[in-house]
């Protein structure tokens, strides 16, 4: 701890020996003055610079004097500058797009030698102009679909909400929406996710070196952030699809001062078939919608205000009073506020709104309706303090405050109302963190900090204490303590140390490595094959304790034939305390004593992640191919015969997925016709298979050996192909109003995917005096190839 | 819940399920015990038998040559003798020894092994009554249909557990949806109603939905004029009640989009053990033991016209 301080203060106080002026401002787009965030300031007499933050502000301090200074940005044109630097200046650049060139397609928002020159390891920036070109499900431009086309990141199978970052679980990603937390990232189970890519911007997910502005999760952090809007002109961007449209219309409120987005979604499967079938005629409702919104003001050149909302539900209901539904709503305010030429700060306030729930029942006096919510409240000051051109110092805070409502449940039985409802739990999470971004010499940069963590479980409701029980059995409830609103239940303090570091060999290659711990205070409980939208999310409380989670990379970058091609190949292992697993017969849904049902134990993933990408020309893409293993070794499961104590032996997770490559090519046949395909493989994930029956009472039961996970599902794969045709009807002349129309097919080779087997017994009625039949079969969830078309528009 | 499958059919189209046949390791030949005793007048039956590989779809065969007897906490006991049914206590003109609040431990004794497991008879409330209400023709059915509701109140006293079992017109429904437990008059621990009528999913669940063989309608009307229905209520033991419902969720398995809703497999508990704790041979199967409480009603013309009334009333 002491070192630390010591290494920033000595280079703080030897550089403020001499006199330094401080040359910062903003970069952004001319077209739509959209801010770019990881812009470069480059001054070559230093032979440094800066890069721009999230929110397109950069500060770099140097001696007086006359400098050529560079400020660019991939895929527009740098711009030159000579500047006599006597004083602080504050200098806003707007750099103007390329004009698109056949063989200067861009595949990257990076800097050129970004994988190279970057301290970032473990980490992926998708800029949406390639997550566009990439062919999806029913022809739907999707930012979860397309992070899992990286090393590291998987799925375990269509149907599966949400996605798996180096064998952790879905639960353990932390989703960002322009700084709000985002619970649950799909559209039906999995089939879209709920970023409309009209407002995105900027998309980068970190798998480790997890720098310290960022917690509360155990596997990575994925961070959207959304376009501020056109402050120049009106623009309207849209599409039709065979699923869902959307249309956006973003503009100046006031011109390059003010700006808004707004951006909508909605399915119509259920519009479209209304005519066809009265199955929808009694209220019964089959959509899902979506709608982005967000204002920002440049108040003056200290000041800017951005209030930015989220507003997103899926709706399946079988007639009007019968269904199931869920969504989340988002609202965040962020002020960004410099308060000198060298401190940047941002204060972002969030409210989020995630709610889940079904109904079912015939009539007013006979009903039964479930629903579980989480509301999260969110303050975090942060700040960026560009000490110089070698030190960015971060520091800052954040307070988030839970409200957990696992199960509101009302019964209404012949006009009798029962209310089965759960206690509502809060909790308080804070942190402190700081660290800095230090360039120690032409080779060598770290980042390092250390983030502290406080999570209080706090009343109103009842605490409960629990029995000890023979491991992997349900725990025997022995208390109830009731507390007063706001009384601390359980308190739990962390210590997080981060640290990465990169080594330049030469200018084309370079080593790094990292090691991160996080903490995770809410878990999400889930004991299905993949999760579903009605997992519950639960606090630590006395009896559940945070997970902790540690992780190492390593890793080797190089780039050849002059950034053409960039490769790594990066190396990770992380071991894991505390993770949730279930009893045999877990009882997760509207119960109290959930506790009493969860085990806990160690967690431990590693594995290989090679990368290849071609970033220019007609012909590009990426391969990426990750080799690694997740599994968890908890008391009480996959004992063996050990029966006594019931030690556990290490044993696959739901997400152990050994082999996972995936081949992503764009083919650029003449300036408007594109072919994409994406070709997907992905190992089998664990099951486990009983092997027996026996009766009871007429009844079946399988009878499994005593291991979890002891069986691979087949294994995954396919193959996606589009095309895109670029200006179909507008746009000929280069103006400004530009089309595209995609026509893809999801699955070319109808491979029928296994999602999952099951045993069953089939579901009619069995004659009382015959046996039973048992069976196999397996479930694919998409049996077949399947066609879409788009149709986008953007003037 | 009816209009459940046809939604998703109708939606998902693209979804399939195809039978196959892994291969799977020798049978554990596991001991099993069916072991469901109550207090109604005749004889009761106990069933031993061996587990057998998964695909194997044979009804259960007997064990010769077990001792089989019951217990009581005053030292009594009860022997069953082996017969072709199973291991037998009484004849039909018996009436029960067992006793609501007394314990009873179950003793087998089979291949060298000893066997052991205990019980307490629970009380169970009356079944109030048995009422219908009129449902219009809709596009499940091919006419009006009726549905029943089992009314009965969950006794005073947090923990209490049981099983409600149906027959229509003597046949018992008898697929694994259709076990029908109740924890106090809900649907599970700590869901907090005590002493209250049982929650309206547990009144409907003696209903059955049959697909409609003849293909006219989706499904059969689960009750018509005419029709018997006859209700049991069985008090079980809270660890019978955990059993009967992981059974279910290790045999009601959807297929199609429902997989994705499915649990893990997983053994179901039992509360038999093998008196050798070291040893590496575990029974599985279970011992319970209850009071019954039963109504039997039959749907008349008056009854009919009456629910009918009541939904004209309503509107």
């Amino acid at each position: 701890m002491r070192l630390l301080f010591l290494i920033i203060f000595f280079n703080a106080s030897w550089l403020s020996a001499q006199q330094m002026v401080t040359l910062n401002g903003e970069i952004s787009d001319a077209a739509n003055g959209e801010s770019l965030v990881g812009a470069v300031v480059y001054i070559k007499q230093v032979e440094g610079g800066a890069v721009t933050n999230v929110y397109g502000f950069y500060s770099l301090s140097v001696p007086p004097g006359t400098y050529d200074v560079e400020f660019r940005y991939v895929g527009f044109n740098t711009q030159n500058m000579i500047l006599k630097l006597t004083e602080n200046m504050r200098l806003d650049i707007e750099l103007i797009e390329i004009e698109k060139e056949l063989n200067t397609v861009v595949v990257s928002a990076n800097r050129e030698d970004a994988n190279i020159s970057d301290v970032e390891m473990s980490t992926a920036k998708l800029d949406i102009k390639s997550i566009l070109k990439v062919p999806t499900f029913a022809g739907e431009v999707d930012i979860i679909k397309s992070i899992q086309l990286l090393p590291g990141v998987s799925t375990v199978g269509e149907g599966a909400s949400g996605f798996n970052v180096r064998g952790g679980g879905v639960g353990q990603n932390l989703v960002l929406l322009d700084e709000a937390p985002v619970y649950q990232t799909s559209h039906l189970f999995g089939f879209f996710s709920v970023f409309n890519p009209d407002a995105v911007k900027d998309v980068k997910l970190y798998k480790g070196g997890i720098p310290p502005q960022y917690g509360g999760r155990l596997a990575s952090i994925l961070d959207i952030r959304m376009k501020e809007g056109n402050n120049k002109s009106y623009e309207f961007n849209g599409g039709v699809g065979t699923v869902f449209s959307r249309f956006s219309v973003e503009g100046p409120i006031k011109k390059e001062k003010a700006s808004f987005i707004l951006a909508g979604r909605r399915s119509y499967v259920d519009v479209l078939a209304k005519p066809f079938t009265d199955v929808f005629d009694n209220g019964a409702a089959l959509y899902f919608y979506d709608l982005t919104a967000k204002a920002n003001w440049d108040i003056d050149d200290r000041n800017r205000v951005y209030l930015s909302g989220y507003f997103g539900r899926d709706v399946f209901k079988f007639d009007e009073r019968q269904g199931f539904d869920w969504g989340n709503q988002t609202g965040t305010i962020r002020w960004n506020h410099l308060f000198s030429d060298k401190l940047f700060s941002n204060f972002t306030g969030v409210f989020s709104d995630y709610d889940y729930g079904f109904s079912f029942g015939d009539d007013a006096s006979d009903t039964f309706d479930w629903s579980s919510n989480i509301k999260t409240y969110d303050f975090k000051p942060e700040f960026n303090y560009f000490l110089n051109a070698q030190n960015e110092i971060v520091f800052g805070a954040e307070f988030l405050f839970y409200e957990f409502e696992p199960a509101n449940a009302i019964g209404v039985s012949d006009g009798f109302i029962s209310d089965i409802s759960l206690d509502k739990k809060k909790s308080l999470e804070t942190s402190v963190y700081f660290g800095n971004n230090q360039k120690i010499n032409d080779r060598l940069s770290t980042q390092y900090g250390l983030r502290i963590s406080s999570f209080r479980y706090l009343g109103g409701g009842n605490s409960y204490s629990y029995g000890t029980a023979i491991p992997g059995e349900r725990k025997p409830w022995i208390g109830t303590q009731s507390h007063d609103n706001m009384e601390t239940i359980a308190h739990y303090e962390v210590l997080e140390p981060r640290a990465s570091m990169r080594y330049t060999l030469n200018p084309t290659s370079s080593i790094k490595g990292s090691y991160n711990r996080m903490n995770q205070f809410i878990h999400l409980i889930s004991n299905t094959v993949a999760a579903t939208p009605i997992d519950v999310w639960q606090p630590s409380t006395n009896n559940i304790k945070p997970q902790t989670g540690n992780q190492i990379a390593v890793g080797y970058f190089k780039n050849l034939q002059g950034n053409l091609f960039e490769t790594s190949a990066e190396v990770y292992y992380k071991w894991n305390k505390n993770q949730v697993d279930y009893i045999d017969g877990a009882d997760i849904l509207i119960n109290e004593f959930l506790e009493g049902d969860l085990l806990s134990g160690d967690g431990r993933a590693y594995g290989l992640e090679l990368y290849l990408r071609k970033t220019r020309g007609r012909f590009n893409g990426w391969i990426s191919y990750t080799l690694g293993k997740s599994e968890l070794k908890i008391d009480g499961v996959n004992y063996g015969t050990d029966m006594a104590e019931r030690k556990g032996q290490w044993y696959p997770n739901r997400f152990d997925q050994r082999h996972n490559l995936k081949i992503t090519n764009n083919y650029q046949i003449n300036d408007r016709i594109t072919l994409s395909g994406v070709f997907s493989y992905l190992s089998g994930t664990p099951t486990t298979f009983p092997n027996d029956r026996f009766s009871q009472q007429g009844y079946v039961i399988p009878l499994l050996k005593n291991e979890r996970g002891n069986v691979r599902i087949p294994d995954y794969h396919r193959l996606d192909v589009s095309v895109t045709w670029d200006n179909v009807y507008f746009g000929k002349k280069g103006r400004k109003n530009t089309d595209y129309f995609v026509f893809s097919v999801y699955n070319v080779y109808n491979r029928r995917n296994p999602f999952a087997i099951i045993f069953s017994q089939g579901s009619d009625r069995q004659p009382i005096h015959e046996p039973v039949e048992t069976m196999a079969s397996q479930i694919s969830i998409i049996g077949s190839f399947v066609p879409a078309f788009s149709y986008n528009f953007k003037f | 819940m009816k209009n459940i499958f046809i939604l998703l059919i109708a939606f998902v189209f693209f979804a399939c399920e195809n039978i196959i046949y892994p291969e799977l390791e020798p049978s554990l030949e596991q001991y099993v015990v069916d072991a469901w005793l109550n207090d109604l007048p005749g004889s009761q039956k106990i069933f031993l038998s061996k587990s057998n590989n998964y695909f194997m779809s044979e009804l259960p065969k007997l064990l010769s040559g077990a001792e089989v007897y019951l217990t009581d906490e005053d030292g009594n006991r009860y022997d069953f003798e082996e017969s072709a049914e199973g291991y037998v206590w009484g004849d039909s003109l018996s009436t029960s020894f067992l006793q609501v609040g007394t314990s009873y431990q179950l003793n087998v004794s089979i291949d060298g092994i000893r066997f052991s497991g205990t019980s307490e008879m629970n009380p169970v409330p009356p079944v109030d009554s048995i009422t219908f209400k009129y449902q219009e023709e809709d596009f499940s059915t091919a006419e009006d249909y009726y549905l029943a509701e089992v009314v009965a109140t969950d006794l005073a006293g947090v923990g209490n557990t049981y099983w409600i079992k149906a027959w229509k017109n003597g046949l018992y429904l008898n697929k694994a949806s259709e076990i029908n437990i109740a924890y106090d008059a809900g649907f599970s621990v700590g869901g907090n109603i005590d002493g209250q009528v049982f929650i309206q999913p547990i009144q409907e669940l003696i209903n059955p939905f049959d697909t409609d063989e003849t293909g006219e309608a989706l499904i059969e009307p689960p009750y018509s004029i005419g029709d018997t229905i006859y209700v049991e209520i069985h008090s079980i033991s809270e660890s019978a009640f955990y059993f009967l419902n992981e059974v279910k969720i290790q045999t009601v398995r959807s297929g199609g989009f429902g997989a994705l809703f499915a649990p893990p497999f997983s053994n179901v508990s039992t509360n038999l053990m093998n008196e050798d704790v070291n040893s590496a041979i575990h029974p599985v199967g279970f011992f319970n033991v209850s009071a019954i409480s039963s109504l039997e009603q039959v749907l008349t013309s008056e009854i009919a016209q009456q629910a009918q009334e009541e939904v004209a009333n309503k509107d």
